[in-house]
């Protein structure tokens, strides 16, 4: 392999970094290096040993090993160069990339173009600020997971969740499986955090108890948890007096978040979205450092593995434009800013050139809403969720409505009245 | 005549619908869903339930202490703990291909527990 001949060079092989690697290959990018941290490609998706991925991408459901098959063997195919066991310390802002194995010791690349896709990582215990003992016992969803999965190790028998993300959900299914005792997934929320998918399959089918609007006050236990003290909150999300129980327990599970991974991208001086806590991007998915791209995870949290996908694939093929020096076309630029109700949204900006999706994510679950963007875009909806993220499809011609003067747009969610 | 709720999962609503049952278990009514599809998926959920079913073995002879495995098509929720059993003393020989069968005819419902990953030594 020539290092020093690297068109686009891909941080991560996940399902964002296998789908950037190939579409940069396939739009003509010659030198694709994946850089990936683990012994194999394919990122988390390893211990994702649950179905429901690639049902949009691939239109059948598949387990994550096996998604990850479909874009490994592509990678190969293609003749996509991958450096395994190979972790990036750095990256600069003029595209200078350090990275380190046992191989070949340090290396020092400079690719014409960048891709991070880093994916992100769980809120752990230290940023929930839970009072109690600090004893052996306590993981995040998604380390039980490859303990589980991977390791084929047990965290616990009896075990408590707090949050009810996705991965929270499903573990609460798969610890079941394996044997163990689920005594209650504590939620803070009115509702689950994740899919109702998930909610019926992981939690109602094996008659799971979720408690609405509890959180757990107090940890119990010196070597080893030995019980969790909970109360029911009120709408402040403060513990009600008088509501404590507590639930005996050996092990406790946070799913209460995930968080972009974006180290690098600080180092490269990439501009962060302090809502979404992954890069600024405008539709082609590039950062305010020009030849760096972003895409997945590392970008903002999605819900399906399939839009991770798909939005790389943006960043791949951007990139490799750029690493055939060709402009990416950016006549104007329009801000998007959430407004009333909407969290955040991605891209964060777009140049009113092409056809472009909008991904947001809502503040407070709200039924009967119209979804806006400025005065070019609106929609009905019966139900918005913070836990299943909107799309919208903009037109180049609902775009290209917008007065040359205008440079931002406010995305939101309004009530619908009704006329009867 | 009993009531049962079921969670339609078609989409982002999730309608809770409520079922009513006669005697003979046929379904009369159906309160809650919001449009058809929701309404054939409740039905279906209550007549026969089914999960595609998924875990990992335990392997020999390699360095990866487990293979990933799925039913190749779902199987009656009421299945799962027990098809979950079934898999304890099952143990998967490299090498192994995706797609592979790893124990056939699970719980003698004609459904195969394949790989999900490939597995060398």
């Amino acid at each position: 392999m020539n290092f020093s001949e690297i068109d686009v060079a891909i941080i991560g092989s996940g399902p964002a970094g296998m789908a950037a690697a190939i579409k940069a290959k396939e739009e003509g990018a010659e030198h694709v290096l994946i850089l990936e941290r683990q012994e194999q490609l394919g990122g988390l998706l390893h211990q994702c040993v649950h179905n429901g991925f690639g049902l949009f991408y691939f239109g059948q459901d598949l387990t994550g090993p096996e998604y990850a098959h479909r874009f490994a063997e592509k990678v190969r195919d293609l003749g996509i160069e991958v450096l395994l066991e190979t972790m990036v310390t750095q990256i600069s802002p003029d595209r200078k990339l350090t990275a380190v194995n046992s191989r070949e010791g340090p290396l020092h690349l400079l690719p014409k173009s960048i891709v991070l896709a880093m994916g992100c990582r769980e809120r752990s215990r230290g940023q929930l600020n839970v009072p109690g003992t600090r004893p052996a016992g306590i993981f995040t969803a998604g380390t039980a997971q490859r303990f589980v999965n991977v390791e084929g190790l047990i965290p616990g028998k009896r075990v408590v969740i707090l949050g009810s993300g996705d991965i929270g959900m499903i573990m609460a299914r798969r610890l079941t499986l394996e044997g163990a005792e689920v005594r209650a997934v504590v939620e803070i929320l009115p509702y689950v955090g994740g899919l109702t998918r998930n909610e019926v399959q992981c939690l109602h089918d094996f008659h799971t108890p979720l408690l609405l609007e509890h959180t757990v006050t107090e940890i119990h236990g010196e070597q080893r948890v030995e019980a969790v003290s909970i109360a029911k909150v009120d709408k402040d999300k403060r513990p009600i007096n008088g509501t404590e129980q507590m639930i005996a327990c050996d092990t406790l599970l946070l799913s209460v978040g995930l968080i972009p991974e974006n180290e690098l991208s600080r180092m490269a001086g990439v501009e962060l979205d302090p809502l979404t806590g992954g890069p600024i991007v405008d539709q082609f998915r590039e950062t305010n450092v020009s030849g760096i791209f972003a895409g997945g995870n590392v970008v903002h949290v999605h819900d399906l593995v399939d839009d991770v996908s798909w939005e790389a694939e943006i960043a791949g093929a951007s990139a490799a434009q750029f690493a055939r020096k060709e402009k990416l076309e950016k006549r104007r630029r329009i801000i998007l800013k959430p407004g009333r109700n909407i969290r955040c949204v991605v891209p964060q900006a777009v140049s009113a050139q092409n056809d472009v999706i909008l991904y947001a994510r809502v503040k407070d679950m709200e039924e009967n809403v119209q979804l806006k963007v400025g005065d070019i875009f609106a929609q009905s909806l019966r139900v918005v969720k913070p836990g299943e993220m909107l799309k919208v499809n903009l037109s180049h011609s609902q775009l290209s409505q917008l007065k040359e003067d205008i440079v931002e747009q406010i995305i939101e969610c309004e009530r619908r009245r009704y006329d009867g | 005549m009993v009531e049962e709720k079921i969670i339609c999962i078609g989409c982002p609503l999730g309608c809770e619908t409520t079922l009513k049952i006669d005697d003979q278990g046929e379904v009369v009514k159906i309160i809650g869903y919001k449009c058809k599809e929701g309404q054939q998926y409740v039905l279906e959920e209550y007549r026969s339930p089914v999960r595609v079913f998924t875990a990992t073995v335990l392997t020999e002879n390699s360095s990866r202490s487990l293979l990933p495995v799925r039913t190749n098509r779902p199987i009656l929720k009421t299945k799962l703990m027990e098809a979950a059993r079934a898999l304890v003393s099952t143990r998967a020989k490299p090498p192994v291909r995706v797609g592979q069968i790893i124990l056939a005819n699970l719980l003698n419902t004609g459904t195969n527990v394949v790989a999900t990953d490939d597995l060398f030594d």
